[in-house]
């Protein structure tokens, strides 16, 4: 059994990641496809120009951006970490410019319009942030118990963590938090500071949920309504508790109506997932989607999840799981047989980039997690998503080909 | 070499691995991992696996809507076979609204676009009012609310939709309008229906839409059975009529989103037999998108028709029946005729005048027609021939006079007749001109001195229980909802309080007695079959639609028998001779026919009102023929004529002749075949 990955040393990438990975890209395409052809206006077009296609086309030059991550060593990347961030963080600041960013009809302004692409900074800043953390944090340990590393390591996450929330974009921004600070661990960050930084983090979420479900409107932190409207649709809450206390019947009425339309996309999620069944109803014949009930905008997209889990059941979900873990436990692998601290932590930090990403996506689709624009790797559809995944992993690959003894 | 190993076990491997390594920290991340995957995994197991049936039953609720659709109604057929209740086809235009989701779209952006450019144009002004751009704020009162954008759409669809009914009111020759109100109630309440445009096209509407609109823009043809009665009003009262019902009946399913139309029969055969003639709803699930149009449909309980009901009504004995009272007292005719087959107790022929025309149930009735139908005094939806009481009068006293010979009466025993009969201290006149009566005078003439007189001799009890026999008082057994039992004091009632003068009004079948004419009918059939009175048979069988299908034909016996009056042969005959002088001799001779001897009674009887006034006549002829072998039992009865024998006999005597018409068209049939 140990020989299987002993004479690993003789490979150059892990060959059973990068199988995985082919699995998911494939599971991936096959499921855009099934989201979007139910629409005349999708299956009309050249198939060249259909969704399915340009998914599979960012896979392509996906790969081929990872392939090139490969062929620098990690040592070199790391070393231009820090003007990648400040890069980033100043696309993060130009994203929120009202002619430069755009909001494609959503609300959050997300998105720089290149000629070929909606560019998506947010998505490219996480990759920057593990890149510059895990360089930041790669110094001796002993560094590391100096109060001024730590704050400086904190205000390294904090600073893209609070232009995201700016945009805003809840889901990018909380990925940030688990991923620093597991590599803030992973680094031998002292524990007597992570225990006070996860108390900080610990209060100050449950003062910000409490916040928005208990008290009254004009107590609550400022942030968007449709953002509060998901915490409270998550935590149960009725809009009702809310209204003025001399509401009348009728406004009443349409707060309710509010609520249910609000809590639209969870519920249909839900049926999607949970009218799979064990075995699912075969592929393309989910009609949660094929009808609509599954908004059209997001079916494939943040909510592919549903479509998969509506169309191949809980096998098929099952296997996206079971997929996944091959990713993140071979990612691991590559953490621990890493040659230094900073390839240790890059791997680390990838790991749980796609964990969080897997974990809030999916949670959503079954009402653990509320509702936030968080896309599931390599399978929603998206180019900045699946850009940054390859690139991500393209990183994993180049800690394994440097690794300990190679 | 990694490849080859089965996928989960690599995995497991790979976890197991991950999780012994002796770094702390990375052991740490590897328990986090397998911890959210794990959470992942049991979230999604309850979400799929364990409550899947409710998101399974969600999921239907909010895409499948269930539809009724009725089955096709079983016919009614006369005794011959022919068709007195039947289905035809009925063209209807409806609209699919699922085929215009696109036009309506289109409208709608188009709608939209002109309300925004001119949404511009007022912000435009309002700056140019001000001499500044807006503020965010003030910009905000220039949006649209969803109330004005829900306006929008509601007039898009209108638009097209109103243009495609336009359209095909222009091809098929006939302007057709579209009623705002209609179409938003239909639209919001029954989407996944097609929208009916216009009901009961005509051919030439038909044609010209087949010709001009080959279906390609929504509008189509819609086949729907409605029910239909060649006859018009003959026999309507036996057939009854439909009310429109869409509910669902005892056993069927009962959940249904939409219910196309249904209906459900009310009164006579249609009635009676609803739950055979009506047969069992299907049910047809339509796919719907989350705008509620159709996607696909999909019957999964096929209707099952409803089966045939046979009658044993002649229906050419019955039109006859009904054109000759029609004939004789004219279109507000208000009286009933029942034939009856005397040695089985078959009904020929039930009529009831007036009638409505049972197919105004179906397509509506004007006004007037409605006014017609609530007249106090012409009641057309009575059926007098089963449903009203009525004094017998002297079409009583055979049967007065058959429990005096029974008790002992000699028939030759001559009644001195004044003029008129004491009963008490009371004087009732007698129409019969002063004389001696034996029985055969008595019947002939209708004295009601000799009457009273030998009734009074054999007592009350004696014609009660003859009256009994002959099953008065009691309801005749018919399945049409329309029967009343008439009236006859019991046994009980005429031992107390009750008077001579009582049983004076009974002999001559007045006062505490009232019958219908049906129980007339089947009491004249007794007596002219020699003493077996049968229960009236209406519904010969009830057959399935398909005769080639698993169904079975229910078959209802002829010449059930409900009693046996026990009167000797001698004083039936005794009656039969008296009768046949009535009409050959007497007061009924207007019925006679040449070449059939007919025993008859005429009757008029006195209608009284609260305060014991007389405030109109029934008049009567109950009858039966042949004299030597009786087959037919002939009641008619006349609200308001004259007299019996001129009112009711002339009518009576119009059967006889059809009933002798057929015989003969029989006869030479049947002679033909043999040739």
């Amino acid at each position: 059994m140990d020989n299987l990955f002993t004479n690993e040393r003789k490979e150059t990438f892990d060959k059973l990641q990068l199988a995985a990975l082919v699995g998911l890209m494939i599971i991936g395409a096959a499921f855009v496809f099934s989201a979007t052809m139910v629409s005349p206006a999708e299956t009309e077009k050249a198939w060249f120009a259909q969704v399915w296609f340009r998914q599979v086309i960012w896979y392509v030059l996906g790969l081929g951006a990872g392939a090139a991550v490969c062929l620098v060593d990690y040592h070199t990347l790391a070393r231009w970490s820090f003007v990648v961030y400040w890069v980033m963080i100043i696309c993060l600041v130009a994203v929120l410019v009202p002619f430069i960013g755009k909001t494609h009809g959503w609300g959050a302004r997300r998105w720089i319009d290149l000629p070929f692409f909606q560019f998506q900074p947010s998505e490219f800043a996480k990759l920057a942030f593990i890149l510059a953390g895990a360089n930041f944090l790669s110094r001796p340990p002993d560094e590391l118990w100096q109060p001024r590393v730590f704050w400086q390591g904190i205000g390294l996450m904090l600073l893209p963590f609070v232009l995201i929330l700016k945009e805003p974009d809840l889901g990018s921004a909380l990925v940030l938090l688990p991923t620093g600070l597991v590599m803030m661990v992973v680094a031998g960050t002292p524990r007597r500071y992570l225990l006070k930084l996860a108390g900080i983090v610990g209060l100050l979420a449950a003062l910000f949920i409490a916040d928005i479900v208990f008290l009254p409107a004009r107590w609550q932190v400022p942030m968007e309504q449709y953002q509060r409207n998901r915490l409270l649709i998550y935590f149960g809450r009725d809009y009702t508790d809310f209204a003025p206390p001399n509401a009348t019947k009728a406004e009443l009425q349409s707060l309710r109506q509010r609520q249910w339309d609000d809590a639209y996309n969870v519920r249909q999620a839900l049926i999607s997932v949970g009218s799979g069944g064990l075995f699912g109803k075969g592929w393309r014949q989910g009609t949660q989607n094929a009808l609509g009930y599954l908004p059209r905008a997001v079916a494939h997209n943040d909510f592919i999840f549903s479509v998969i889990a509506e169309e191949e059941g809980f096998v098929g979900s099952a296997i996206i799981l079971a997929l996944y873990a091959v990713v993140l436990f071979t990612g691991l692998r590559i953490a621990g047989r890493a040659r230094d601290r900073l390839g240790k932590l890059v791997a680390v930090g990838v790991v749980m980039l796609i964990f969080s990403h897997v974990f809030i996506n999916i949670g959503m689709n079954i009402r653990i997690m509320p509702v936030t624009g968080v896309p599931l790797p390599l399978l929603s559809y998206g180019g900045s998503s699946v850009l940054c995944s390859l690139i991500a992993v393209g990183l994993m690959q180049n800690i394994h080909i440097h690794r300990r003894g190679y | 070499m990694f490849l080859r190993a089965p996928l989960w076990l690599k995995v497991n491997m790979l976890v197991f691995d991950e999780l012994k390594k002796n770094e702390p920290h990375l052991r740490l991340v590897a328990a986090m991992l397998l911890a959210g995957l794990f959470i992942l995994l049991a979230g999604l197991w309850w979400v799929q696996v364990v409550s899947s049936r409710d998101y399974q039953s969600h999921l239907e609720t909010q895409s499948y809507r269930t539809v009724r659709l009725p089955a096709a109604r079983g016919k009614i057929l006369d005794r011959e076979g022919r068709v007195l209740a039947e289905n035809h086809p009925s063209y209807d235009l409806s609209i699919y609204l699922d085929d215009l989701h696109e036009q309506f779209d289109a409208a709608y952006g188009r709608l939209l676009r002109a309300a925004r450019a001119a949404q511009k144009q007022n912000l435009a002004r309002a700056e140019k009012q001000l001499g500044r751009p807006l503020t965010k704020l003030e910009r905000r009162a220039f949006a649209f609310s969803s109330r004005q954008i829900q306006d929008l759409r509601d007039r898009a669809r209108l638009d097209v939709v109103g243009s495609v009914v336009a359209d095909v009111g222009q091809k098929i020759g006939q302007p057709l309008t579209l009623d705002p109100t209609v179409f938003q109630r239909h639209y919001a309440t029954r989407l996944a229906l097609p929208f009916p445009i216009l009901e009961n096209l005509d051919e030439q509407q038909v044609a010209r839409f087949e010709e001009n609109y080959s279906g390609n823009l929504g509008a189509e043809l819609e086949l729907e059975p409605a029910r239909y009665y060649p006859y018009t009003n003959t026999a309507s009262h036996v057939l009854g009529y439909l009310r429109r019902d869409d509910r669902s009946y005892e056993g069927e399913e009962s959940s249904f989103s939409y219910r196309l139309p249904d209906y459900r029969g009310v009164v006579g055969i249609e009635g009676g037999y609803d739950a055979q003639l009506r047969g069992r709803a299907g049910a047809e699930s339509v796919l719907v998108n989350n705008l509620g149009y159709r996607q696909s449909d999909n019957v999964w309980s096929q209707p099952e028709p409803g089966e045939n009901v046979m009658l044993t009504i002649n229906i050419d004995l019955q039109q006859a029946a009904e054109e000759s009272l029609l004939k004789h007292q004219g279109p507000d005719a208000r009286g009933a005729i029942v034939v009856i087959d005397v040695r089985n107790g078959d009904v020929l022929a039930l009529v009831s005048e007036p009638s409505v025309d049972p197919n105004c149930f179906i397509t509506g009735f004007s006004p007037q027609q409605l006014a017609w139908m609530n007249d106090p005094k012409l009641r057309p939806q009575i059926n007098r021939a089963t449903q009203q009481n009525y004094a017998p009068g002297s079409i009583f006293k055979p049967i007065v006079a058959l429990a005096c010979l029974q008790n002992g009466l000699n028939p030759n025993t001559l009644v001195d007749n004044p003029g008129y009969v004491y009963v008490g201290r009371r004087r009732v006149r007698d129409l019969a001109t002063p004389g001696k009566y034996d029985l055969k005078l008595a019947i002939m003439h209708s004295s009601n001195t000799y009457f009273i007189t030998v009734g009074m001799q054999a007592g009350i009890d004696a014609i009660i229980r003859m009256a009994q026999k002959f099953h008065f008082g009691e309801r005749t057994g018919l399945r049409t909802r329309q029967e009343t039992s008439g009236i006859l004091p019991t046994l009980d009632q005429v031992s107390h309080g009750w008077t001579d003068g009582d049983t004076a009004n009974l002999c001559i079948g007045q006062g505490d007695l009232s019958v219908t004419p049906m129980q007339m009918a089947m009491a004249y059939a007794a007596l002219a079959n020699g003493g077996t009175v049968f229960w009236p048979r209406l519904v010969a069988r009830i057959e399935p639609q398909d005769k080639n299908g698993p169904g079975k034909a229910t078959e209802f016996p002829a010449g059930l028998v409900r009693d046996h009056i026990g009167a000797s042969v001698h004083n039936i005959q005794l009656l039969h001779n008296a009768m046949l002088a009535e009409t050959e001799e007497g007061t009924g001779q207007a019925a006679q026919v040449p070449g059939l001897r007919i025993c008859g009674k005429t009757g008029t009887a006195q209608v009284m009102d609260e305060h014991n006034r007389e405030i109109g006549v029934t008049t009567w002829f109950a009858s039966f023929a042949p004299y030597e072998h009786p087959r037919y039992a002939v009641v008619v009865m006349v609200e308001g004529g004259t007299y019996g024998g001129t009112t009711c006999a002339p009518i009576a005597h119009d059967i006889y002749q059809e009933i002798m018409r057929e015989e003969t068209v029989t006869a030479t049939n049947v002679l033909a075949t043999a040739n």
